[in-house]
This record gives C-alpha cells, sequence and structure tokens, in this order.
C-alpha cells in the first residue's frame, strides 16, 4: 500500500474520503458552508465592506462594546477558576493631546527644514568671522 | 477644505482601513479554515481586497470635498 500523505484527499487504496463515509462529508461541508455563509452574512448585515461612515461608527461602536465586554469574561473567568487577575496599575495620564498637536509639528518642522541652507550659511559666516577675529 | 475637515477625512479614512482590512482578514481566514485547507492565500487575498477598498474609498473622499458626510447619532432616552 502506498504511504499515508497528510492532507491527501484519498486513502492507501486510492478511493476518496468522500465515498468512504459520505454521510460524514456532507455533514462536514453543510457544518463549514454554513459557518462561512454566516460570516458572509454577517459583513453584509454590518455593512463592513459599505462607505467609510458606517465603518468608522461600526469602529465606535466596537470601541464601545468590546472593553466592558473583555472585563465582564475576565471576572466571569476569574468567579468560575477562583484565579484572580493581577491588577495592573493605571496607565499615566499626559496632558499632551498629539492629535491636536500633530498639524503644528509638522509645520514647525518643515519651515526649520526650509531655512536650514541660509541658517547653516549664515552660522558658518559668523563662525569664520570669529575665528578671523580670533586669528589677528 | 479646512484642517479639521482634512484631519475628519483623514480619521475617517484610517478607520476605514482599519475596518475594511480587518474584516478582509477575518473573512479570509473562515474560508481558509473551512474550504481552502489552511493555505495562507485566502487570507493574504482576503487583507488586500480589503486595503484596496479603503484605498479607493480614501480617494473617492479626497477628491470630492463637496460630498457631505452625516454623521451617526446616538438617541438619548428620556
Amino acid at each position: 500500500p502506498r504511504p499515508r500523505v497528510p492532507g491527501a484527499t484519498r486513502d492507501v487504496q486510492g478511493a476518496p474520503r468522500a465515498a468512504r463515509d459520505p454521510a460524514r462529508h456532507k455533514t462536514g461541508f453543510l457544518i463549514k458552508g454554513s459557518v462561512a455563509g454566516g460570516a458572509v452574512y454577517l459583513v453584509y448585515d454590518q455593512e463592513l465592506l459599505g462607505p467609510s461612515d458606517k465603518s468608522q461608527a461600526v469602529l465606535q461602536r466596537a470601541e464601545e462594546v468590546v472593553p466592558p465586554a473583555m472585563y465582564q469574561l475576565s471576572q466571569y473567568v476569574c468567579e468560575q477558576t477562583g484565579l484572580k487577575m493581577p491588577q495592573l496599575p493605571a496607565p499615566p495620564k499626559f496632558n499632551f493631546h498629539f492629535r491636536d498637536t500633530w498639524n503644528s509639528g509638522i509645520l514647525t518642522v518643515m519651515s526649520a527644514l526650509s531655512v536650514a541652507p541660509s541658517k547653516a550659511r549664515e552660522y558658518s559666516r559668523d563662525g569664520w568671522e570669529y575665528l578671523k577675529e580670533r586669528i589677528k | 477644505m479646512s484642517d479639521s475637515e482634512l484631519g475628519r477625512k483623514w480619521d475617517r479614512c484610517m478607520a476605514d482601513a482599519v475596518v475594511k482590512i480587518g474584516t478582509g482578514f477575518g473573512l479570509g481566514l473562515v474560508f481558509s479554515l473551512t474550504f481552502f485547507k489552511r493555505r495562507m492565500w485566502p487570507l493574504a487575498f482576503g487583507s488586500g481586497m480589503g486595503l484596496g477598498m479603503a484605498y479607493s474609498n480614501c480617494q473617492h473622499d479626497f477628491q470630492a470635498p463637496y460630498l457631505l458626510h452625516g454623521k451617526y447619532v446616538k438617541e438619548q432616552e428620556q
């Protein structure tokens, strides 16, 4: 008999696995089809691949729903298993708003880059004058 | 286009890209596990499709500055 190859769809006698147990194969196919069809329907129903407004709304809804759900799940797991979740310290709060200062940061960087050659020329001229004064 | 409107458009683009790439990856994962014997190409295909759709949406958004976008507001229960 031929050696068994992982992932092969035929057994060592050469018959397809589906032919050996058609009922099980049909059931498996139905389950897989249901799962895949359910996933496609979920995407269609929630309009995840639709306009950008709806995607943004879905993301906002997920941001509101997921953290409390995760917290409740962790509490339930702790109650059922008796484990204690380690209490992480609160993250430090910064008073720096990255999104508000991004534009002004970009403008500052670009203006600095644009004046860099003239400033470099001015500083090098000043340095050269200073050296000449010192050498005299 | 004002700075705030531009910033909102970029925010919308980033959120859209995250959702679409994630959805494409998820669908690719489901199909890879169910029909395609845990191969990698459905994941890559799904993620790529999501990225392309997000890019196309962003492009339309930036090239049509006069289109108004609605906002979804939660109803306040009284």
